[in-house]
This record gives structure tokens, C-alpha cells and sequence, in this order.
């Protein structure tokens, strides 16, 4: 018999488990299991009161372990880390064994199945609960300082919001000049503010804030150090390259995007006539009488929505994702024509229009003021010819709304609504061993509830480097960026996870095969006891677990998964005894 | 109480602002209205795009919240006011609502909402099915605590003079509780029979239902119990407490005395009643004839006080009650009531044949010889009691009744029932006549009535005027007198008032002499057995805190919830069901020969159909179910709100939106056609925690196979003021068509839109995906839904990508995507006017291209939707800006109170 004194909840999850896995019986047999004390099922083990229930059993029982068979780890091991904290249980006594996703969910045709598999699951998870030993968070000492990779609107803004917290700001830029793609801008939806303002306006603020220093002509080339305490080395161009480090508790990357640049002929691109929004943008600002295009008149604008977005998902490297602000900025843009003197008939060729939100009321008023729109077939695009003798451009399509017609509309000026894509950042990516999603763009840890993090600890993302988004919701995520690293460096400490690798130094014989292994640097060559040894700094450790197998000694372990734990999970799951 | 930032609203936003101003070390006041934190998320099926289940996303966020060192919540909480301190801060005025139940103590278990009598529409389930008045939000509720919900008392127990809980055992009842609902009247009197015949139930002219078809029959209900419970073999006598060493005398043993005496021996008291009559129950047994009020029942009233070892002595007056403070008891009450008879004085009055009307029901009632038989009876009067006189007078055999009323039929004291009860039973009526002379010679032997043009001057005062000229001729051999009663004090040596009444404080019902209390008619003068009762349930509260040595506090005796509004009620349903109120059960004879009742008891089914009957108006009936099974003794339905101010230095409103009524688009038949639900139903039904386990019709309960969905019910739609696109609904439809053809594999999906509107990081694909699965999307907004007999919903539309044309389809089912509107309520928490909103009544962002979620007020911040429509990441980012400010703001007015230099704290570069 085991001396330990471990709680076992299985989770209902309400019928997303115990629909499928016949609980009682896990439960049953769990409280077999050696060193078990308590084996209890709930509705849903996560609710407050069942949390308030383990908390009073681990306190009644004097429980020093706990198993919680419910959903994936991602969601609930820091909730039941917690439960056991405050149950006076080391959180690393702690073991959440996942029913769900990998058990209920996959098994729903096979109930016998399902239970059979859910009670190895949670045999391994209590072997492992059994061989734990308490372990403690690795403190560290946060640096109040925070790196802000972008001087687009988001950055500038990040920046600011930063240092009005308290915090120290580096703010990098890889161009000359800050600002980015909104300092280009005239008048932006909906509130007909300048972009060029808007940033001279912020970056005076940056530039006059004591705690902001910026770096223009700048890239972030490289980031060490661990969760809190990051070095990064800029890279300055100036008369000469130079290089710096500064130490940092958070980065914020806010490198903005590209906007798609057509191929040659598609969608007619690059003959005369036909620009792209972008384009098109700057023509109407900088027209103060009736609309031209190379000294010709403009009398009929024909625009193309959705190029380069929403693309059929069956092509190679297609841009299947939507782009979200160009249906609003070609309406927009629409309007601008309007105020110009002179009529011009504007054709909208488009899918759907997804003027969202409040951005509906300049779709509304785009039709009120006489723009035309059609509604082309998904999967057959408009056509753009221009015919070689009279140089006039005929844009062809079927229009859903007049029951799939075909229609050839003569226009002076055919506009690409064009979208956002992902910029080319390579060395970036490289550097903060950022993850990039399949769109391209970077991805955060979780897109519903936690849209600025990534899995590095302590680096945001924001802006359009995240997913494309208008001016106002990238300062939104900026500022939601300057909130996340705030909310790790105002306390000015951090608690780290121990599961990270450990060397023993008397079996280990330095041979630098964990040291190649390691992606996160973390390993070094040292001495000990007058031999060559291999050290974990356990701050850069993310305890991946790579440096463990190729150990050709197997001096390496890893914290709360040491090869015994391993072992008895595996023979927990295989019902072999203990 | 000082808090770095107050966060209005527990929503995601909520949170998520919440979370972050705690990890940052700042302290946080979360005041939420709903008794469960997390919003409108934590009712949601999954989340889109990635289609995790939102209640396992959300909870780990609410129980953080929770549980942060960093932040309170208060949950049932509503912020009254936000003004500001003058100093960049704000003092916010805080209402905790009464939860009715002990936080501390509650564990959650449950067994109230097991208990709970009433059943009210779940909120939390979108009305689909209903909840208990005392009950948990949903299951995975934080704080996971019951409350009681209580709109203010019904109007029905707040009408009661004696202060019986009707809602109470009208619900008691409801559940077949018969023994429980006895009980509960138990509570407040000992009568429960008498009352339920004898009580002129003001209570059911208070009844809601009254507005509609017809009141509840709540005296018969009681009634029911009584008589079910006295019925039974074998009676439980309620157990005597345990002596307190005290000792009450009572004096009289009517109404009052015996529910005094019942309340004070429930409390230990020795009690002994005295009563000068032969048997014991005042006017109920020598005022009401049997057939109204039989013996037995009050016998069996009576046996509950005596089974309490209250001695009752009959045959003994009280001639000094000082006296029985020197024979030993503690104190007295004086409940003697009103026996001496109000006389005429009309010549004639002392011939023989003239009798009054409370001896005659006295000599009748205590079973005297009293024959009529063959009589020409007059009775003289028009209340109850000349009523009771002349229907008792008919049935010992008079000739002919004849009963002769100052006031005119509309304006006679005695209720209209009687009225017509006792011309049913041939009484001749002669009413605006008054008698000028009884004639005869020693024996009466006619009256002469004389025309009363008037009875009430214009006070009200009782001055009856007559048309000397007008005057009939009646002949009659007996004389009834019936012209009022008073009270017969002169024997107690008390301070009376000028009609004789005792003199008592009207709120403690102490006399002069402190040990000595008076309650009923003796001091309010003849009054209805309720009151009585009510005077007999205060004069025992009162004597007991005397004795105890407590101040006599009129206001704690008790203490009601605010009545509610009965019109609040009706509008709390469009429809309401009509329901048949009872029949009478009275059998009325032109010449009753007996004294057999004439309303016969209720049966059980027309006791339950009855109670089915009641519209909860209180929503808790104070039934106290959940009071008698909390294990943890927590629930107190005495608590009241409680008021706090504290002093914040940020606010973020994160009030959220409310959800489009989707009856307010009336072609699409929502609230009429049962098989037409919004989003939130369709969530709901898929939800982890969905009330049916099932996709079902609500209709029916048949399993759909053909579900349509109608995009932008609410949105982008001039015809309901509200030209706004709402955002979530084209995604959470495409969710909804996923989890759909998930859990229904054979269901055909069809989505009637306008524009498919999937713009975020996932969506486009997260639609092509559902069109993959095989929802089918067609462009164009649909004109009407009409419903067939079988439930199925035939929807008309502009076939736009098709053919052309109007086109219409059959659905078993049908989801309205309900967009959203704006909370109004936040602009209310400011002074008025000084929070900007935008034009369509969203909160205004003063700078929304650089300072999103900043207003117009400095240090008040808004977060996710209050601000506009957002979906659940854009709300996490719009919250995240809105913090980052608070933060700032926060940060500025501290730099501002130490004003200390701030040291070099340009950051170090190592080069």
C-alpha cells in the first residue's frame, strides 16, 4: 500500500463526458487504486463549489496529491493548481488527466470503449501523482522595462500606454521614420480623422516621455534570457551598424502588414485603369476638382472586392482569410468620392459586404448617395478586359441580384479592394521564436480568450501582425498588449513553473548532445567536481523535455515527469501493477 | 471603502478588465446585478471559431475572479450612482440586493430549489423552461450560492389583516403540501377553519387574477386545508414548547384573545384565558350562525390553542384586570371584544318581541330554545350581523323575514354576497328605510318604517336623515335589532375612550398600566375576524418583548417587502392563459329548515386547478419550503438591501448589451408561433447544460430535421430603429449550424441571409466550413412567417439568387439571429446627461482612434460591448485598452498625491 493520500475527481463535464463514460464506474474503480483517499465524480469539477468541496476533503483528509480527470490540460491545470494551493496540496502534486478531448469526444460511438480507456487514463495519472514530490515555483525578479518591436500606430500607442503605467519603453523601428501605414492616411472611417495627425500627435507624446527611448532604422535581431528578464540586441543603422542590448520584462511586437499587391494581370492589374485601394485612396485625397486619372476624366469607378482575400481554399498558398477593413474603407472611399464635385457612377462588385457593426452606416449611406452594388458567385470572380483599340476597360460578372445576369460595365477606373497579408518577417519570427499561424500571420495562445499572447511567456502581438484589423482596433490590441505585460511586471516578480530539466552532475559526463538539443539556449558547459558538466539554467528551461532521451547516460530528468513518473503511467495505462 | 477601480458588469469584459487591473497589483470592486458572474458567455453553447464549450473557457476566468487576492466581487449588487469626488476620483453608491440567504452559510446543495414551491420563467435558459423562486443561476454558477428571488410581497398577503402568508399556501397547496400549507396559516392563527368560512378574505379582492377572469378562491383553499387536516384521524397536536416560567392572562377568547394566546404559549408562556360566555370563541361562536361557522370547527380551532396547555375558563368575567396581575401573571391582555348591543331608541323598543340581534344569534348559537316558528320576523339593519339575524331568523321557521336597512342596497355595510344570499333565501328587503315607531301593545306587533333620504353626512358621518312624510306600515310579532355593537369595558377598570373602547397604543397595545395590553374589537371597535386576529398576533409579539425586557418597537413587529405592483405583473406575460376561476359551490334554498352549511368544502382537483390559478406575484410566496430545508439554516427571508458608498479612483463600465426582443418583429411570429426561437434559445439547447439534452421543438418536443435561421432579426433594419449591423449574429448562426448538424446528423441547415459577415481571424474559413457540412445560404431577407396547424413555419422570401420571384418554404423550425442593443442603463448611474453616448445610445469614446474605450469623463473607462457590439476577442482587446488607460489614469492621480520627486528613471542601455 502507498502511504499517500491522494484525491481523485472525475469531471462530468455535464454530459460531455459522462455521456459517453460511464463515470461511477471510473470513479469505483480510481478509489482501488493504491494511495487513493478520495475518489468523488462531479457535474463540473472546474465550478466554484466543487473546487470548495476538494479544497474541504484535502483539508479533512489531509489529502497530498490530486488527480482531476476532466478536459485538456490547456484548460484547467493553473485553475486546479490553484484548487490544490488553497488546499494546502503542492501544486505539483497535482495531475490533470484529460477525459475529453482525448477520451469522450473521440470515442462518442463506443461507450465501453470509452470508460475502458477513461479508467487507464486515470490509473496512469494517479501513478504519477504517487511518485510526486513537492516542488516549488521558481521566483523571478521581473525587469520593469518593456521592448516595442513597430512605431505603427499600435506601437506608438503601446509605447505610450506603457510608460503612462510606469514602465520603461524601447521602441524599435525598422524605418527611418515612425508612423507607419497610418501616417500615409488622410481621412480614415469612420471618424474622418487624419492618419498623419493622428501619429504626429502620438509620436510627439513618445518622443516627449521621459521613460520612452526610440530606436528608428532598428530591428530587434536577437532575444535571450528568460520570462521577465529578456536581453534583446537591437540592431541600429546608422552612419555604422551598431548593436545594443537592453533588458526587458515584455516584448510587444507590432509590425503591422503588407497590403497584397496584385500580379501582374490578375484581375487586369497593371494595365492602365486599374489600381488598387491603396491606390485609388491616395488619387481621390489628393483630388480637389472632379475625379481624373492620368488627365483623363473619371466618370465610372467599378469596384472589385475580395482580391486577394477570401480565396478558394483549394489553391496552393491561398489567402483564405478575410481582411476585414477593406469591405469598410472601399465604401468609405466611395463616400469621398461623393464629396468630390462632379458625378461619378461607382459599381461595387462584391461578395458580401461586411460593413460591421456601426461601419453599416456608411455601407447605408454609400447606397443612399447612388453606389451601385453587385453581387458576384464566389467561385466566378469578375473579369477585367481592356479592349486595345479604344483603351476602354469592361468589367464582366454575374450579378446574383438580378437572378445571375451577366453584366459588362464599361468603366474609366476599375479599384481593387485589395486585402492585408502578412509581412515578411523572417528574422523576427527567428529571433522570438514566435509561432506563425496558417494564414501567415502570428498566432496568439488562444484566438477567443487571449488574442495578445503567444506561447512565448512575456511577447505580444498586436496590430495587423496578428490578423488584419483597422486602425482603431490595432491601438486596441496595442493597449491590450500594454495591459498583459503590465499585469506580469507591475508586481515586479513572476512565478515560473519547476518542470524544467535537472542535470545529475555525478552521473552527467559532458558531451554536449543536450546542449545542441536545447531550442531555448538554456543549457551550458560548467564545471564540477573537477570534470566538465552540463548546467540548466532553470529560468530559460521551458521544460520541453528534449535534453532527457538523448542523455547517452541518462544523467538528465525532468522535473514532475521523471522517467519513473513516465513508467508508471505507462504501465497505469498497460494495467500492469505497481 | 477605497478601491483603485470599480468594474461595472462581470461579463467577459467585465473580467477581463477585472483580471488584469488585479494582476497589476491594483484593488478592484467588481459590482455585478446577476447572482452568478460571467455574463452572457457562460449561457453559450461553444465559442467560434474554435468551438471550445464557453462554459469550459469561462469558468476558469470566473472562479479567478473570484478568487484574486486583488478584487471583491459583489454579485446581486447594482450601482445606484457615480458622482465625482472632485479630486479625479468617484464616490459610487452600492445596493447589495437581498440575497434572502446567508452567503457564508449556503454550500450550494441545492435543497432549497428542491423545496421551492414556485416556478417562474429561467432567465437563464432563455425562458425555455422554468426555474424556482429560490434557486441557483445555472450550475456552474460563481459564487455558487442560492438566492431567493422576491419581488415584494403579493398583494394577496399583504392585504391580510392577520397577516397570514396567502401566497404562501396557495403555493403550499399547489404542491399538494396540505398538511404544510395548515401550517404556514398555523404560523400566524390558531382559526384556520373559522377563518377559511367566516373570513370575508380581503385578500381575494386583492388578487391579480382578480384583473383577468376572477380571483383565486384563497378562503376556500384554506378551507381545504382546514378541513382536510381536521378530517384526518389522527392530529398531530403541534408540540408544547418548553416553559418559560411565565404567565398571560387573557381575557376573552374570541379572535384575538385565542391567536394571542396560540402565539404566547408557542413561546413557553403559561396562558389562561378567561371567558365569560359558557364556551370559548367570542363572537365566532356566539356572533356567526352554523351555517356559516359550525361548532365543530371552532372546536377544533380551539383544540389548537388547548393542545398547547392554554387553559381556557369559561363562565368567569373579569371584573378587574389589575387583579390578575396580583393573582400571579406576568401580564394581561384584555380581548373582551364588543358584546353591548347599540340600541334604536325608537318608541317601542322595550315592548316584548323586541330583542337585539346578538343575544338572539347568542340564544340560537349556544343552542336555546328559540322558536319562531310561524313569526313575522323584522330584522333592523344592514350589516352582516342584521344579515346573519334575518338568514338564521328564516331557518328556525319565521313566517316571513323581513329586513329593514337605512342605507340603500348599493350602500349596506353587508357584503353584496350576503346580500343577495339572503334574498335568495326570501328575505324581504326593505332598504332606505328607518323605523320611527314599533307598535303594538305589550308585545310588538308592527313597525312604521319611515323613507331615510340620507344615512352619512358629508364627513361620512354616521347622521341619517329622513323624509318625515314617506312612511309604511309593517306588521311583525318579533323584533330583531341589529344597529351595531360596542365594547363593554366599564367592568376592567381601564382608561377608556369616548365610545368606550380600551385606550392602548395603537402600535404596541399597551394600556396605561404597562403590564396590561388590549387588542381587538374591545379597542379598534367591531371590526372583521381578521383584524382581530392581526390585533391578537401584535398584542402577543408586543407582551412577549415586554417580558423580555426589549423596547416595544411598533415597527419591528413586521416588517413587509414593498407590495407588488399587480400591473408589473400582468405585463410580466404577453398572454396569459385563460383559466376558469371556481364555481360556487353554495346551495341556496328559497326556505332553508337547517343550519347545514351552505358552501360546501372544495374538492382536491378544484383545489389544485385553483392554485394552478395563481400568477406567483411575489414571486416567492414566503411559503418558507426553502426556510424548513436549508440544512445549513441559511436562507432569511428578513434580510433587506444594503447601501454602501466607496470611493473609487478609475471606473470601468462593462454593462454589456441586451439581446434584440425578438417579439418586436411581429411578421416573424416570435412569442406566438411555438416553434420559432431566437440564437440564445438555439445556445441554450445546445449548451453543455441545455434544459431538454436534446435539439427539440419547444413546440412539440419533436426533434427537428429542418431548421431555418433568419439572419439580422433586429439589425440593419430601419423598421425597428436600428440601422446597425449587430456583428456576433452571422457567426454564432454559422456556429449554431455546426453544432446542429453535429447533434442532429440528418437536419437540413438553411441560413436566409443578407450578407455573411465573417470578418476575424478564423471566421471566413469557419464559415466555408460550415457551407462544407452542407448548410445552405440563401441571399435574402425574409417578409413573413406563417404558422402551420401542425407547428411548422412556412417562410416567405425574395428568392434573389435564384430564380427570381417570391418563394416560400417549410421549416419545422426556425432560429431568429436577434442582434443586440444597447444597456441603457449605464448612462442613469451618472449625473445626468454627463456620459456621452453615441447617437445610437451606445457609451461615447471621446477618442476612439487613439484612446479606445476612454469617455468623456475622465478615470471612467468602458469595456467590450457597452461601448458598441463586439464579439468575445474584441471585447477581450477593447477591455485590455480600456484597463491600460484606467491603469494610466490611476498611476497619474498617485504621482499627483506624492508628488515627491520621482527619481531618474530613464531606462539603462547597455551597449
Amino acid at each position: 500500500m502507498s502511504a499517500r493520500k491522494i484525491g481523485v475527481y472525475v469531471c462530468q463535464c455535464g454530459g460531455n463526458i459522462g455521456d459517453y463514460v460511464d463515470v461511477d464506474r471510473v470513479v469505483e474503480a480510481a478509489s482501488k487504486e493504491p494511495g487513493v483517499a478520495v475518489a468523488k465524480t462531479a457535474m463540473f469539477t472546474c465550478s466554484d463549489s466543487t473546487q470548495q468541496e476538494i479544497v474541504a476533503d484535502a483539508r479533512e483528509q489531509g489529502l497530498d496529491g490530486l488527480v482531476v480527470a476532466s478536459c485538456s490540460p490547456k484548460l484547467h491545470t493553473y485553475t486546479f493548481r490553484d484548487v490544490a494551493r488553497r488546499a494546502d496540496i503542492n501544486p505539483f502534486q497535482y495531475t490533470q488527466v484529460n477525459v475529453r478531448e482525448q477520451c469522450s469526444w473521440t470515442h462518442t460511438d463506443d461507450h465501453e470503449g470509452a470508460t475502458e480507456k477513461a479508467l487507464r487514463l486515470v490509473r496512469a495519472g494517479i501513478n504519477r501523482t504517487r511518485l510526486t514530490e513537492p516542488l516549488e515555483s521558481i521566483v523571478v525578479e521581473t525587469t520593469p522595462q518593456s521592448l516595442v518591436v513597430g512605431g505603427g500606430i499600435a506601437g506608438l500607442r503601446a509605447a505610450l500606454g506603457l510608460a503612462q503605467i510606469g514602465l520603461s519603453v524601447f521602441l524599435v523601428e525598422k524605418e527611418d521614420r515612425l508612423g507607419g501605414w497610418v501616417s500615409e492616411f488622410k481621412e480614415m472611417y469612420p471618424h474622418g480623422r487624419n492618419g498623419g495627425e493622428l501619429v504626429t500627435q502620438l509620436e510627439s507624446a513618445v518622443r516627449a516621455h521621459p521613460d520612452i527611448t526610440v530606436f528608428t532604422s532598428a530591428e530587434l535581431i536577437a532575444k535571450s534570457g528568460s520570462f521577465g528578464n529578456y536581453q534583446a540586441t537591437i540592431a541600429i543603422q546608422g552612419e555604422r551598424l551598431e548593436t545594443i542590448q537592453v533588458q526587458v520584462g515584455s516584448i510587444v511586437v507590432a509590425t503591422g502588414f503588407d497590403t497584397y499587391q496584385p500580379a501582374d494581370g490578375e484581375f487586369g492589374y497593371g494595365q492602365d485603369g486599374v489600381i488598387t485601394i491603396a491606390e485609388f485612396k491616395k488619387l481621390v485625397e489628393a483630388s480637389s476638382g472632379p475625379l481624373e486619372y492620368n488627365g483623363r476624366p473619371v466618370k465610372t469607378v467599378a469596384y472589385v472586392y475580395c482580391v486577394g482575400s477570401r480565396q478558394p481554399q483549394y489553391e496552393e498558398g491561398a489567402n483564405t482569410y478575410c481582411s476585414r477593413y477593406c469591405c469598410n474603407a472601399a465604401t468609405h472611399a466611395s463616400l469621398q468620392v461623393n464629396a468630390l464635385p462632379g458625378r461619378v457612377h461607382q459599381y461595387h462588385f462584391y461578395r458580401d459586404m461586411r460593413t460591421y457593426g456601426s461601419f453599416e452606416l456608411l455601407y447605408a449611406e454609400s447606397l443612399e448617395k447612388g453606389s451601385a452594388y453587385v453581387k458576384y458567385p464566389d467561385e466566378e470572380p469578375p473579369t477585367i478586359e481592356k479592349d486595345p483599340q479604344s483603351g476602354r476597360l469592361t468589367v464582366t460578372a454575374r450579378d446574383l441580384l438580378s437572378e445571375g445576369e451577366e453584366l459588362a460595365l464599361d468603366a474609366d477606373l476599375v479599384v481593387l479592394v485589395t486585402g492585408m497579408v502578412p509581412r515578411e518577417n523572417q528574422g523576427l519570427t527567428k529571433a522570438l521564436k514566435l509561432p506563425v499561424g496558417q494564414s501567415g500571420f502570428f498566432n496568439e495562445i488562444h484566438p477567443k480568450l487571449r488574442p495578445v499572447e503567444t506561447v512565448v511567456d512575456g511577447v505580444y502581438i498586436a496590430g495587423c501582425c496578428q490578423a488584419p484589423r483597422n486602425s482603431s482596433e490595432s491601438v486596441q490590441s496595442g493597449l491590450a498588449a500594454v495591459s498583459q505585460s503590465a499585469a506580469i511586471l507591475k508586481r515586479g516578480f513572476a512565478e515560473l513553473d519547476p518542470l524544467v530539466a535537472t542535470v545529475d552532475l555525478d552521473v552527467c559526463e559532458w558531451c554536449g548532445a543536450c546542449q545542441d538539443t536545447c531550442p531555448y539556449d538554456a543549457i551550458s558547459q560548467d564545471q564540477h567536481a573537477g570534470k566538465e558538466v552540463a548546467v540548466i539554467a532553470k529560468t530559460a528551461c521551458k521544460g520541453c523535455g528534449g535534453c532527457v532521451p538523448v542523455c547517452p547516460v541518462g544523467a538528465i530528468d525532468l522535473q514532475g515527469y521523471t522517467d519513473a513518473q513516465i513508467r508508471s503511467m505507462i504501465d497505469g495505462m498497460l494495467g500492469v501493477g505497481v | 471603502m477605497k478601491y483603485d477601480a470599480l468594474v461595472v458588469g462581470s461579463g467577459i469584459g467585465g473580467m477581463e478588465s477585472a483580471l488584469k487591473l488585479g494582476d497589476m497589483g491594483y484593488k478592484v470592486l467588481v459590482v455585478e446585478k446577476a447572482p452568478s458572474v460571467g455574463g452572457k458567455m457562460i449561457l453559450l453553447s461553444k465559442v467560434f471559431p474554435t468551438l471550445d464549450c464557453a462554459s469550459c473557457i469561462s469558468t476558469p476566468k470566473m472562479a479567478a475572479t473570484i478568487h484574486h487576492p486583488n478584487i471583491d466581487v459583489l454579485t446581486y449588487s447594482e450601482v445606484q450612482s457615480i458622482r465625482s469626488d472632485g479630486n479625479g476620483g468617484y464616490h459610487a453608491q452600492i445596493r447589495q440586493n437581498p440575497k434572502y440567504v446567508d452567503e457564508a452559510a449556503c454550500t450550494g446543495c441545492r435543497q432549497c430549489e428542491m423545496a421551492c414551491n414556485v416556478a417562474v420563467p429561467d432567465e437563464f435558459n432563455a425562458d425555455m423552461v422554468s426555474r424556482r423562486a429560490a434557486y441557483i443561476a445555472f450550475p456552474q454558477a460563481v459564487p455558487k450560492k442560492a438566492v431567493v428571488d422576491r419581488a415584494g410581497v403579493s398583494p394577496c398577503t399583504h392585504e391580510c389583516p392577520a397577516g397570514i402568508k396567502a401566497h404562501g399556501y396557495v403555493a403550499r397547496v399547489r404542491s399538494g403540501q396540505y398538511d404544510e400549507a395548515f401550517e404556514l396559516v398555523l404560523e400566524s392563527t390558531p382559526l384556520v377553519g373559522s377563518l377559511g368560512r367566516a373570513c370575508y378574505a380581503p385578500c381575494e379582492e386583492q388578487c391579480t387574477r382578480g384583473e383577468l377572469e376572477g380571483a383565486l378562491p384563497i378562503r376556500q383553499l384554506k378551507r381545504f386545508i382546514a378541513d382536510r387536516r381536521y378530517g384526518q384521524e389522527f392530529q398531530p397536536s403541534p408540540e408544547a414548547p418548553e416553559s418559560n416560567g411565565k404567565k398571560v392572562a387573557v381575557v376573552g377568547s374570541g379572535p384575538a384573545g385565542l391567536t394571542a394566546a396560540w402565539q404566547l404559549a408557542r413561546k413557553g408562556y403559561g396562558v389562561k384565558i378567561f371567558e365569560s360566555a359558557p364556551q370559548p370563541g367570542g363572537m365566532l361562536r356566539l356572533g356567526i350562525p352554523a351555517y356559516r361557522l359550525p361548532n365543530e370547527v371552532i372546536d377544533d380551532d380551539i383544540a389548537n390553542v388547548t393542545s398547547l396547555g392554554v387553559e381556557i375558563a369559561t363562565q368567569t368575567r373579569v371584573e378587574d384586570a389589575q387583579g390578575l396581575l396580583y393573582d400571579g401573571y406576568d401580564a394581561v391582555l384584555v380581548a373582551a371584544g364588543t358584546h353591548r348591543s347599540v340600541r334604536l331608541r325608537v318608541p317601542g323598543e322595550d315592548k316584548q318581541g323586541v330583542t337585539t340581534a346578538l343575544e338572539f344569534l347568542r340564544a340560537v348559537k349556544l343552542g336555546e330554545d328559540v322558536d319562531l316558528a310561524g313569526k313575522q320576523v323584522l330584522v333592523v339593519g344592514g350589516g352582516n350581523v342584521a344579515i346573519d339575524a334575518a338568514r338564521t331568523a328564516r331557518r328556525l321557521g319565521a313566517g316571513s323575514v323581513h329586513q329593514a336597512s337605512l342605507e340603500s342596497c348599493d350602500e349596506m355595510p353587508a357584503h353584496d354576497f350576503e346580500v343577495e344570499e339572503a334574498k335568495a333565501e326570501g328575505i324581504t328587503l326593505h332598504d332606505g328605510w328607518g323605523v320611527a315607531e314599533l307598535t303594538g301593545g305589550e308585545r310588538v306587533q308592527g313597525a312604521e318604517l319611515k323613507r331615510c333620504t340620507c344615512v352619512f353626512d358629508a364627513d361620512g358621518c354616521f347622521a341619517p336623515e329622513y323624509d318625515e312624510k314617506m312612511r309604511k306600515q309593517l306588521e311583525c310579532d318579533v323584533v330583531i335589532v341589529a344597529a351595531g355593537m360596542g365594547a363593554d369595558t366599564e367592568a376592567f377598570g381601564l382608561e377608556t375612550n369616548p365610545n368606550r373602547t380600551l385606550k392602548a397604543d395603537p402600535g404596541t397595545l399597551q394600556t396605561a398600566v404597562p403590564q396590561i395590553f388590549a387588542a381587538g374589537d374591545v379597542v379598534t371597535g367591531p371590526t372583521m375576524i381578521t383584524q382581530a386576529v392581526g390585533q391578537g398576533r401584535r398584542a402577543a409579539f408586543m407582551i412577549d418583548r415586554y417580558l423580555e425586557g426589549t423596547e416595544l418597537d411598533p415597527a419591528a413587529f413586521e416588517e413587509f417587502l414593498p407590495r407588488v405592483d399587480k400591473l408589473e405583473v400582468l405585463r410580466r406575460q404577453d398572454v396569459y392563459d385563460r383559466r376558469e376561476p371556481l364555481e360556487s359551490s353554495e346551495t341556496m334554498s328559497a326556505a332553508p329548515i337547517d343550519f347545514a352549511e351552505t358552501e360546501a368544502t372544495m374538492t382536491e382537483e378544484q383545489a389544485l386547478d385553483s392554485t394552478a390559478r395563481c400568477l406567483d406575484c411575489g414571486v416567492c410566496s414566503e411559503c418558507h419550503a426553502c426556510v424548513d430545508a436549508c440544512p445549513a439554516d441559511a436562507v432569511k427571508l428578513d434580510m433587506r438591501p444594503e447601501e454602501m458608498e466607496v470611493d473609487v479612483t478609475s471606473v470601468v463600465l462593462a454593462t454589456g448589451f441586451k439581446l434584440f426582443p425578438a417579439d418586436a418583429k411581429p411578421e416573424y411570429g416570435y412569442g406566438r408561433y411555438r416553434n420559432v426561437i431566437t440564437g440564445m434559445q438555439m445556445d441554450r439547447l445546445l449548451a453543455p447544460t441545455r434544459p431538454f439534452n436534446s435539439v427539440v421543438r419547444p413546440g412539440d418536443g419533436k426533434v427537428p430535421d429542418n431548421i431555418a435561421y433568419i439572419m439580422c432579426t433586429g439589425s440593419r433594419d430601419a423598421t425597428v430603429d436600428n440601422p446597425l449591423c449587430s456583428r456576433i449574429c452571422c457567426m454564432y448562426s454559422v456556429k449554431h449550424n455546426q453544432l446542429v448538424m453535429g447533434a442532429l446528423p440528418l437536419a437540413d441547415v438553411t441560413v436566409h441571409y443578407m450578407d455573411v459577415r465573417a470578418v476575424g481571424k478564423g471566421y471566413d474559413e469557419f464559415y466555408q466550413q460550415a457551407k462544407d457540412m452542407g448548410a445552405v445560404f440563401i441571399k435574402g431577407r425574409v417578409a413573413k412567417i406563417t404558422e402551420k396547424e401542425d407547428g411548422n413555419l412556412i417562410v416567405r422570401y425574395e428568392d434573389v439568387e435564384g430564380d427570381g420571384g417570391v418563394v416560400e418554404a417549410e421549416y419545422d423550425m426556425v432560429v431568429l439571429a436577434v442582434g443586440v442593443q444597447p444597456n441603457l442603463e449605464v448612462a442613469g448611474l451618472f449625473e445626468e446627461g454627463s456620459l456621452a453616448l453615441d447617437e445610437y445610445f451606445y457609451v461615447g469614446e471621446a477618442d476612439e482612434d487613439i484612446d479606445p474605450g476612454r469617455t468623456n469623463l475622465p478615470g471612467v473607462f468602458v469595456a467590450g460591448a457597452a461601448s458598441g457590439v463586439k464579439d468575445i476577442p474584441d471585447s477581450i482587446l477593447h477591455a485590455g485598452a480600456a484597463v491600460a488607460q484606467a491603469a494610466a489614469h490611476v498611476e497619474k492621480l498617485k504621482a499627483k498625491e506624492e508628488p515627491k520627486a520621482k527619481e531618474e528613471s530613464k531606462a539603462k542601455v547597455t551597449v
